[in-house]
């Protein structure tokens, strides 16, 4: 019992981290927040079904695709809107009231493309069961930790290792001195919004068989993924995964000892008491002026 | 002195014309209802721009003030009886404790930090109405809610309703005009312009940030509890993230620090969302385009549009062109 919880609350961690992650990225390269990051994992869903159930395309390439389209999806919202909001001159909360429109354009988008109802996702493996030493487990909750881990781990690589990853990292450090230095600022600006929606769009492909695909999907998992991001401390990727971990496993203990109905609610609160006590967060970023 | 005079005459024209479409609207039932709901939402909104227009500080909870004022109002008239005018009143004061509440540390954060506070807020008032049944009697909501009566002589219909909620708008609107023109207001927006310069001037930056919150909320909470004596049927539903949202809005249609661009952003929001009723799933997109078209091309909302169209007819008479429209708050 205690072990199917735990790998569950490591899976629904790792959906929350690597959405949360996205928050960080978005926050540290551009200093603005999104609010449609569930969003983008509800559309990843819905694309990832697409292709998966409806054009039979494997499902690894049905993955790919949809992270695909989810990053020029991002890329596009930065390039265009959100550069053109702020040449205006607008301050930081209409962005953040840009990136809520923007979330119900998407829902409704989903709405009239896939309709209202619950989609079920196919089954990815022929055993609805799997038996690891002796547990019985869910192989898509499986799927889904790896897809996660692997994720982060190539995230964490192509942040240190490449490139493009290291300009991304200089160009949000400093924006002025990078763009002296040759690096595309406004290019890497678009591709960290790219990647953030990219990683929330393929973690809804592999959550889909889990919870079922439907338009609200995304809402809640955002706000935790959000509230994990703070409490790791806004703007640090490895804060915002530590963060989910732990949003995933209050959750999941929650409701499996104490209560279902008041797990939300407990959980805003935990964020709302980390606000006060500690704003800056496990990993110490700044967040007030 | 002349520009004085006609801008009086426009005003008064504007007035007459008003007054003309309520006259008529008042004529049936569901558009009286139409018109409560515009009174409702501008006392709710108003609420919003104390704190947002005028103070700077974001808030996508605001739905949960409405709720908080709707179910303590509810709660007190149905379970003790109480008269719903004196249940209203602790409604709005129970809001504004949570106001102050929550101002508490929304009052250090600033920016994505105080709207993910303000979302948190508004997601947990949420969650505990719907899950908290026997309280609030969960997703299925609270019926046969009393109606107010003043002097032991009930409000019954939507007319007589409305003409109630006319008089609390207009207090409202006169409390919202004499605190922005008092000291407090202008600390408010001292605050809104550059928080360390007002705290250089020796403004509590603290102090008044949790103020413009308690107004704000005590105005929103006011309005949840008349929305839910006017309908007789409160639930969660109506108090969802959505709700902040359309507040939101509402205000920026209307045009932020204004003195009637609440009032003005509500009734074209109300009414255009009556007119798509038959297009209920549209809505949601339509808010977010109004949002958009606010954000891309009027900043200042309806306001805005008709200050720059007088901007332009009196620089046009003087021979200047000093016209600036797209002008952004904060």
């Amino acid at each position: 019992m205690v072990i199917q919880l735990i790998i569950g609350a490591l899976m629904i961690g790792s959906v929350y981290g690597l959405v949360g992650l996205g928050y960080g990225l978005i926050y540290k390269a551009s200093g603005l927040m999104s609010l449609a990051q569930g969003d983008m994992l509800m559309i990843g869903a819905f694309l990832g079904l697409t292709f998966y159930k409806h054009l039979q395309l494997p499902f690894i390439v049905a993955l790919l695709l949809t992270m695909l389209i989810m990053f020029s999806l991002g890329m596009v919202i930065q390039r265009v809107l959100v550069t053109t909001l702020l040449k205006k001159g607008a301050a930081t909360v209409y962005v953040i009231l840009c990136t809520i429109s923007i979330s119900m354009v998407l829902q409704n988008v989903a709405m009239f493309a896939w309709g209202t109802n619950v989609m079920q996702f196919p089954p990815i493996f022929k055993k609805s069961v799997i038996n690891i030493l002796g547990y019985d487990l869910v192989p898509e909750n499986l799927l889904a930790l790896g897809v996660a881990i692997t994720c982060m781990i190539a995230l964490h690589f192509f942040m240190t290792k490449s490139k493009f990853g290291t300009s991304m990292r200089a160009a949000a450090q400093d924006p002025m001195a990078a763009s002296a230095l040759g690096i595309n600022v406004p290019v890497t600006r678009g591709a960290s919004w790219g990647i953030a929606c990219m990683l929330a769009g393929g973690i809804g492909v592999v959550v889909g068989p889990i919870f079922g695909v439907y338009m609200s999907m995304g809402s809640m998992i955002g706000q935790k993924a959000f509230a994990g991001a703070v409490i790791g401390g806004y703007g640090n990727m490895y804060g915002a995964i530590v963060g989910g971990l732990f949003f995933g496993f209050v959750e999941t203990f929650v409701s499996a000892y104490l209560t279902s109905n008041y797990k939300d609610f407990i959980s805003f609160a935990i964020l709302i008491l980390v606000m006060i006590i500690m704003p800056t967060g496990l990993f110490k970023e700044q967040v007030m002026e | 002195m002349l520009n004085k005079i006609k801008t009086n005459k426009v005003a008064s024209i504007a007035i007459l014309l008003v007054a003309a479409v309520v006259a008529v609207m008042l004529r049936e039932r569901y558009l009286a209802l139409i018109l409560c709901f515009i009174c409702i939402n501008s006392i709710a909104v108003t609420g919003l721009d104390i704190l947002f227009g005028y103070t700077g500080q974001v808030s996508f909870g605001h739905a949960g003030f409405y709720a908080i004022g709707a179910y303590t109002s509810t709660l007190l008239a149905k379970n003790f009886g109480l008269n719903p005018l004196f249940t209203i009143i602790i409604g709005m004061i129970v809001s504004m404790i949570f106001g102050i509440i929550v101002a508490f540390p929304a009052a250090k954060l600033v920016k994505h930090f105080l709207s993910l506070l303000t979302i948190a807020f508004g997601q947990m008032v949420f969650m505990f109405v719907s899950v908290t049944d026997k309280l609030t009697n969960g997703y299925s909501g609270i019926l046969n809610i009393p109606d107010v009566s003043i002097f032991g002589y009930p409000i019954k219909s939507n007319q007589a309703y409305f003409f109630f909620l006319l008089i609390i708008t207009g207090l409202v609107l006169l409390f919202k005009r004499n605190l922005i023109n008092s000291r407090v207001g202008r600390a408010f927006i001292a605050i809104r312009e550059n928080p360390h310069a007002a705290n250089g001037i020796g403004i509590n930056v603290r102090f008044y940030k949790i103020v413009a919150f308690a107004a704000s909320a005590m105005l929103t909470g006011l309005a949840g509890a008349l929305y839910a004596h006017l309908v007789g049927f409160i639930s969660p539903d109506t108090f969802m993230a959505t709700q902040s949202n359309l507040f939101m809005t509402m205000l920026l249609f209307g045009g932020i620090a204004t003195f009637l661009g609440p009032v003005i952003g509500s009734a074209i929001l109300v009414v255009v969302t009556e007119l798509m009723q038959s297009l209920v799933s549209y809505q949601m997109l339509m808010y977010a385009l109004f949002i958009l078209a606010v954000l891309f091309y009027l900043p200042n909302g309806v306001v805005g549009i008709a200050k720059w169209a007088k901007e332009m007819l009196t620089t046009k008479r003087q021979g200047k062109s000093r016209v600036n429209t797209t002008e952004y708050h904060n």
